[in-house]
């Protein structure tokens, strides 16, 4: 794909002896300008999200491992005080549900994808110094703060039946206008603003460095498969999230302002909401996998050791993905009564999709054929990834069918199949980009076995956690409930058993991670040998401070 | 449980429901679900919403029809089973249908599709491990084969997409004109049904507490006191609409499901085959009792429901007419 | 669109030009969000989407379709807490397409205290939204009702002939024209 000249990197940090230099700890951290420090910030935030939002699924698969209420009155009667009702811990229901999806989609996922591989190895892979705009760069990072604080401060006030926002994380009016009472919707919402507003401001320093600041002989064609990712992510990002925004701004406004946007007593339509919110929240979804898809063609290319196989089809089927992406929102809303001929465009157009879909799962497999592959962890991840993203997809063409929907929507089955999707095709990339790239970004090996492990253990757990949920959502439970008639208990506690395997699972990587950092082996520029052959393999491991002071030159 | 419990209000089980009728624009406040007499010191409606005085005995002037017996769900039918991995079974045309799309196009399709890719993957990964393939090869490109792995999935989704889209014009098929017309209307956290054509003004169906559902041989979280009561073998079209929040009325074993949607109407036309006693749950997050506001339909053979209408002190469709311009002065009298 | 530059203040000027480009995106997609709201509006007038119906002059002609009739069916719904009865003349009505008519719907105040109210509607099936056609209604006006007062209104429609020649309502019997009653707030105001 690329080669690049071979006089001009090697060891920067010895040709240029103020390259290593690091400012002040608060300095270097608090106000960082550097896109590495920056990146290696927004991934210390992820995993701090992803504790809290997994330890909330974990709470969830608690109370749901058998019919009744277990635990959730006592936590409600922690969180609301000794006199909580039963109401009030349906409520906490309702807010568990809602934290996980927002803290999972907008504090976990999309920090460690975009602000933190993105940030860390996209100017690394087109030869730039740093991002365009570092000063901006760290702006949005450190409005994810506020932002996290707002949505976690937001469960300790009233918002409706007990304390927090119970709305789901779709934000649904009415249940979000007038079925909600109290400061915590209002919280929550301002959270997603300022989310939205550093995303946004992410996207903007992106796609301004993909554009502007390639190195020399870097054209857009030779740029590898996981920066046209963060490109393609960042676009859906920028025309995506301003529509969030000014849908939860009249969400705000008909709370508290008296405007009747989606109240139709005022003649307005509480359908407009969620049209404007699919319209953000179809992109999303690409949003959150497309950079996993970059980073799968970079490690499946790496260690099977050949050129990721039809590169020009793999990015233009991701930019074809995010086009289509803004065409598909309302197969979420088959259900609103729609009309006829709606719901069958729709049905129509969401199956595109699976096209490009489909020519990206058989051009991995593609580049792996014929190649010398070594089963390195991050291969392993990879191929997890294929494999469930394959699965996670194929449900979403029987969801796609809106006839079919029609029995499937708002039950497990649409659970089991964004978590597919999602928890094991959007993670799965995050867990194979991180063993990816630990020893560039630390200087240090990761344990090879441990990884492994971590692999086996989570790879069963997540499965034994969400495969079950088809035959709950086929035989019919609802979404969003605290208790189920008796007859769903089986697959319910296998999914339980499922969430404690997957949680052993990351006891495991936690253990990795941490004896990686103190004890691990020192890493070499690059560990992956031939087949790794993009520019973050040039430099030393970890990376000068500031890198490419002397452009290197793509040819 | 405390406040669930004291909520539902007690009383028609295994008896009769005698339902006490309110006027349909106050139904939403007043929220009555007569009990039978000896019943009702047992229920006091403590909560503000669906507080109001038992008034079992509002409605002297209804004809004495007896009900018919409350109908006993067969274990399998209209409800979910342990350990099920498949949809229920089905009692309606689109959802045979629906559920032939299901199980005999797509499950086999999305199964073999997800298996070739494995086959495919654990071939390659055997086939061109190191030690097996120490070069690799440097092809990175084959037009024809990228070429059928596109078109090969269109055609996929060509044959999916037909009778797909055969389903859901099925599906949107408006109900004849003289279906039976029933309205739903979904409240926090209840159900209304009033048949406008049967003069039957609006009775709400709450959740049965746990007690009640197992002494009534009911799953507990599915049975609700009050059913709604449909003809099966006869066209029905429900209007759905919901009162306060968004709501979602469905029944998996009739593939129904529609949002309750406040201000604006939605309908869909139903068909029963048998029969017989189906169980739903409200399908759209509607706040802290999301979970606990369950729908079940009884259908009965067409004679037991014109028996059932007349019980309730309504008239058959066809008189529906000439009584329902009576109707409303009959609310008036009650409020 | 191109590499990077050697001169850093080219590449200043370069990232700039793309950073308000960029910006100006994505403030025309906030605008195109809060633009949604008249543009839906339009949209379901135009197409009827969603249920909704057609405005007409009374003076306006159409052919009418004798031979060819519908049933129609009044729905009415008042929002929990408003204290009034709200219900159609007759629940079910039969016209000829293209054919002008009139529903009434009564409304009362069972209160003691006046009430103001205002009425929302929609069509099902929603296919048929676009044909039917309103003369005089009372929709999104105020009415406001002393303690005990009852009102008779009416609404003037006819169905658009064109209905018979779209396939999608070829299986349309029967068209229900829904309203909802809401009291108008202190402080609320349509948008």
């Amino acid at each position: 794909m690329t080669t690049i000249t071979a006089d001009h990197h090697g060891d920067h940090a010895h040709d240029h002896h103020d390259a290593d230099h690091k400012p002040a700890f608060f300095q270097r951290w608090f106000m960082s300008t550097n896109h590495k420090d920056i990146g290696t910030l927004y991934l210390i935030f992820a995993i701090v999200a992803g504790i809290i939002g997994g330890g909330i699924s974990g709470l969830m698969r608690a109370e749901l491992a058998h019919p009744g209420i277990q635990y959730l009155h006592t936590w409600a009667m922690f969180m609301d005080g000794p006199e909580a009702t039963l109401d009030q811990a349906y409520h906490l229901w309702n807010v568990l549900i809602t934290a996980h999806g927002l803290i999972m989609v907008f504090f976990m996922v999309m920090p460690a994808m975009i602000g933190g591989f993105g940030n860390w190895f996209v100017p690394i892979m087109i030869g730039a110094p740093d991002m365009a705009f570092p000063r901006m760069n760290n702006v949005s990072f450190w409005l994810l703060i506020p932002a996290f604080a707002l949505l976690l401060g937001s469960t300790f006030v009233p918002g409706g039946t007990g304390n927090g926002a119970g709305t789901g994380w779709t934000v649904y009016a009415p249940l979000s206008t007038s079925g909600s009472a109290g400061p915590a919707v209002d919280m929550a919402i301002l959270s997603l603003h300022i989310a939205g507003a550093s995303s946004i401001l992410g996207a903007i320093n992106f796609i301004t460095t993909i554009l502007n600041m390639r190195a020399p002989g870097m054209t857009l064609h030779k740029m590898p498969l996981f920066v046209w990712s963060v490109l393609v992510t960042a676009f859906l990002l920028l025309l995506a999230l301003p529509v969030l925004a000014a849908a939860i701004t009249m969400l705000l406004t008909d709370r508290n302002f008296g405007t009747t946007f989606y109240d139709a007593a005022g003649g307005g339509d509480p359908e407009l909401y969620q049209h404007l919110f699919w319209f953000f929240g179809h992109p999303e979804v690409y949003i959150m996998i497309l950079p996993g898809f970059g980073i799968i063609s970079q490690i499946v290319s790496t260690f099977s050791r050949k050129p990721v196989f039809g590169y020009l089809g793999m990015a233009y089927a991701m930019v074809a993905i995010g086009v289509v992406g803004f065409v598909v929102w309302a197969h979420h809303m088959f259900t609103t009564g729609m009309s006829v001929n709606v719901k069958m465009y729709f049905t129509a157009a969401t199956m595109v999709i699976a096209v490009p879909t489909g020519i990206k799962i058989f051009s991995w497999i593609a580049t792996i054929w014929g190649g010398s592959i070594s089963f390195k962890t991050p291969m392993v991840w990879a191929l997890g990834f294929i494999f469930l993203f394959t699965v996670g997809g194929v449900t979403g063409v029987v969801l796609a069918n809106g006839g079919v929907d029609d029995v499937l929507h708002d039950t497990y089955y649409v659970v089991a199949h964004f978590h597919y999707v999602l928890s094991l095709g959007a993670v799965f990339g995050l867990f194979a980009g991180f063993y990816y790239w630990f020893p560039k970004m630390s200087g240090r090996m990761y344990n090879e076995f441990l990884g492994h492990l971590h692999f086996w253990v989570f790879f069963a757990g997540v499965n034994m956690l969400f495969f079950p949920m088809h035959f709950l959502g086929l035989s019919g439970m609802p979404r969003r409930y605290p208790d189920y008639p008796a007859a769903f208990e089986h697959w319910n506690w296998v999914a339980t058993m499922g969430y404690m395997v997957m949680a052993s699972g990351m006891v495991i990587f936690f253990i990795n991670l941490i004896w990686s950092l103190a004890a691990g082996r020192k890493a070499e520029g690059n560990p992956w040998g031939e087949g790794a052959t993009t520019l973050e393999w040039t430099l030393s491991s970890p990376p000068p401070f500031h890198q490419f002071e002397t452009l290197p030159v793509v040819d | 449980m405390k406040t669930v419990k004291s909520l539902v209000l007690a009383g028609l089980l295994a008896l009769a429901p005698t339902l006490v009728l309110n006027g349909p624009a106050l139904a939403q406040d007043n929220a009555v679900v007569a009990a039978p007499a000896a019943e009702n010191a047992a229920a006091p409606a403590d909560s503000a919403a669906n507080a109001a005085a038992p008034v079992a005995e509002a409605a002297p002037a209804a004809p004495k029809v007896a009900a018919p017996p409350r109908m006993k769900p067969t274990e399998g039918i209209g409800m979910p089973m342990p350990g099920e991995i498949t949809l229920q079974k089905q009692f309606s045309p689109t959802g045979h249908t629906a559920r032939w799309l299901h199980d005999v196009l797509l499950l086999p399709l999305i199964t073999i599709i997800s298996i070739f890719v494995l086959v495919l993957m654990l071939y390659v990964m055997w086939r061109y491990r190191r030690s097996a393939n120490p070069v690799p090869s440097k092809t990175s490109h084959n037009t024809l084969i990228e070429v059928i792995w596109t078109v090969l999935p269109v055609v996929i989704l060509l044959v999916v997409a037909v009778p797909s889209i055969g389903l859901l014009a099925d599906q949107y098929k408006p109900a004849p004109k003289d279906a039976l017309t029933v309205k739903v209307t979904g409240y926090q956290w209840y159900w209304g049904y009033e048949y406008p054509d049967n003069a039957i003004p609006e009775f709400v169906s709450n959740m049965l507490p746990e007690d009640k559902a197992k002494e009534n041989g009911e799953p507990y979280l599915l049975a609700p006191d009050n059913r709604l009561v449909l003809p099966a073998g006869r066209p029905i079209k429900l209007i759905i609409t919901g009162a306060d929040v968004i709501h979602a009325f469905a029944v998996p074993s009739l593939w129904l499901k529609m949002d309750a949607v406040p201000g604006r109407l939605n309908e869909k036309s139903v068909f029963i085959e048998k029969p017989g006693v189906y169980y739903g749950q409200c399908s759209e997050l509607c706040g802290a009792r999301h979970g606990f506001m369950p729908i079940a339909i009884e259908a009965l053979p067409p004679e037991q429901f014109d028996q059932w209408v007349l019980s309730q002190g309504g008239s058959l469709k066809g008189a529906a007419e000439k009584t329902a311009e009576a109707a409303p002065a009959a609310t008036e009298k009650k409020i | 669109m191109a590499t990077l530059p050697p001169s850093p203040f080219d590449r200043d000027r370069r990232n700039r030009r793309t950073l308000v480009t960029m910006a100006l995106v994505g403030l025309a997609m906030l605008g195109l969000g809060f633009a949604s709201v008249p543009l839906y509006r339009i949209f379901c007038e135009q197409t009827g989407f969603g249920g909704t119906t057609r405005r007409a002059e009374a003076s306006s002609s159409v052919r009418v379709a004798t031979g060819h009739t519908l049933s129609i069916r009044f729905d009415s719904n008042v929002q929990p807490g408003m204290p009034w009865q709200f219900y159609p003349e007759h629940p079910t009505d039969t016209v000829t397409v293209g054919a002008k008519d009139m529903a009434i719907f009564v409304a009362k105040n069972m209160s003691d205290k006046p009430v103001t109210g205002t009425a929302s509607f929609n069509v099902t099936p929603t296919q048929a939204g676009a044909y039917f056609t309103k003369i005089q209604c009372f929709c999104f006006t105020q009415q406001t009702l002393q303690p005990g007062e009852e009102v008779r209104m009416p609404v003037l429609y006819y169905v658009d002939p064109k209905i018979l020649d779209d396939p999608d309502n070829r299986d349309t019997q029967e068209i229900t024209l829904s309203y909802t009653f809401y009291p108008v707030e202190q402080g609320k105001k349509a948008s």
